[in-house]
């Protein structure tokens, strides 16, 4: 009895009829997947790019790893010794008159001690009149 | 990925019952279309969504009660409580020709509107889908034993809340 009551009721709800969706829900529906659509295959390029990265990389993770560390190590290396350069090129100041003018000095003076051509180079002969009893001496010898 | 042929025989086949229990569920045509475009849009952006699939009608079911719980705990920090929600006079039902049709349909969907929302999904997938209690708990990831008792105690109040009506319909009839 119960039952029966109770599957009675349930047939006089199956039989309401349910709203039917709008129509023109159908198209803006459909624009908006295709649309999705549209972004999802432009999107899917970059991510099939990003597929074939990972299948080169995927296999040996540690070896690619240690190898991006000693590029690293070899760049770091690299602009540390370039960055120092200059800064020892500025620190070198000219050298003042007085080194010029020793220098020149010692240049000539060693020069002179070897005899080398590079003395009458770097300075011409010097004339030093001596007493004519020498020069008869000389003339005589 | 689905083509666009392939999304429009998806929608050809399962908007109108998807439709209906979203509004069942939602009680808002806004949001109904909402959750309707949001479940063919992810069809369409998610290629295998649908692979291996064995019943394409309880998925998509699984899906739309998903996305209408969401919206519904997104709706319930915001501004409706259950008194309005109930009290709210849009129907899931077609209008009825006769008075006394077009009343006992205000009635009913007043009377599923007074249901839990649990209740309200396994009453309407039993009733006006025809789905079993297995094919219900497959599609509401709930088990068959929680499906069945839940259909009983929405069915049971409504059924005490409609009974006057539907005492003075039958005696008419």
């Amino acid at each position: 009895m119960m039952n029966d009551e109770t599957e009675n009721f349930e047939q006089k709800l199956r039989r309401q009829s349910l709203r039917q969706i709008p129509g023109g829900w159908r198209a803006e529906i459909l624009v908006a997947a295709g649309e999705n659509r549209r972004k999802t295959r432009e999107f899917s390029f970059a991510a099939a790019v990003a597929s074939g990265l990972r299948q080169i990389f995927w296999p040996a993770p540690a070896a690619w790893a240690g190898l991006a560390v000693v590029w690293i190590f070899i760049f770091a290396l690299n602009f540390s010794i370039r960055d120092k350069t200059p800064q020892v090129a500025e620190k070198v100041s000219p050298p003042s008159p007085e080194v010029i003018a020793e220098l020149r000095q010692q240049k000539l003076l060693f020069a002179q001690l070897i005899g080398s051509s590079d003395a009458r180079e770097a300075e011409p002969p010097k004339f030093f009149p001596r007493p004519r009893t020498e020069r008869v001496e000389i003339l005589a010898a | 990925m689905p083509r666009a042929t392939e999304i429009e025989r998806l929608y050809d086949k399962h908007a109108q019952p998807l439709f209906a229990f979203l509004l069942n569920f939602t009680r808002d045509e806004a949001d109904t279309r909402d959750l309707l475009q949001e479940i063919f849009v992810k069809l369409a952006r998610e290629p295998k969504l649908l692979d291996g699939v064995r019943e394409e009608r309880a998925f998509l079911i699984r899906l739309a009660h998903n996305a209408a719980i969401d919206l519904i705990r997104r709706r319930g920090t915001r501004e409706r409580t259950k008194e309005n929600f109930a009290a709210e006079t849009i129907s899931i039902f077609a209008p009825a020709n006769d008075p006394d049709g077009k009343f006992f349909r205000e009635e009913l969907a007043i009377a599923l509107g007074e249901l839990p929302d649990e209740q309200r999904a396994v009453v309407h997938l039993k009733l006006w889908e025809g789905l079993t209690f297995e094919e219900i708990a497959e599609a509401l990831e709930i088990p068959p034993n929680t499906a069945a008792s839940r259909y009983r105690y929405g069915l049971d109040k409504m059924r005490g809340r409609l009974r006057p009506l539907y005492e003075e319909m039958k005696k008419a009839e």
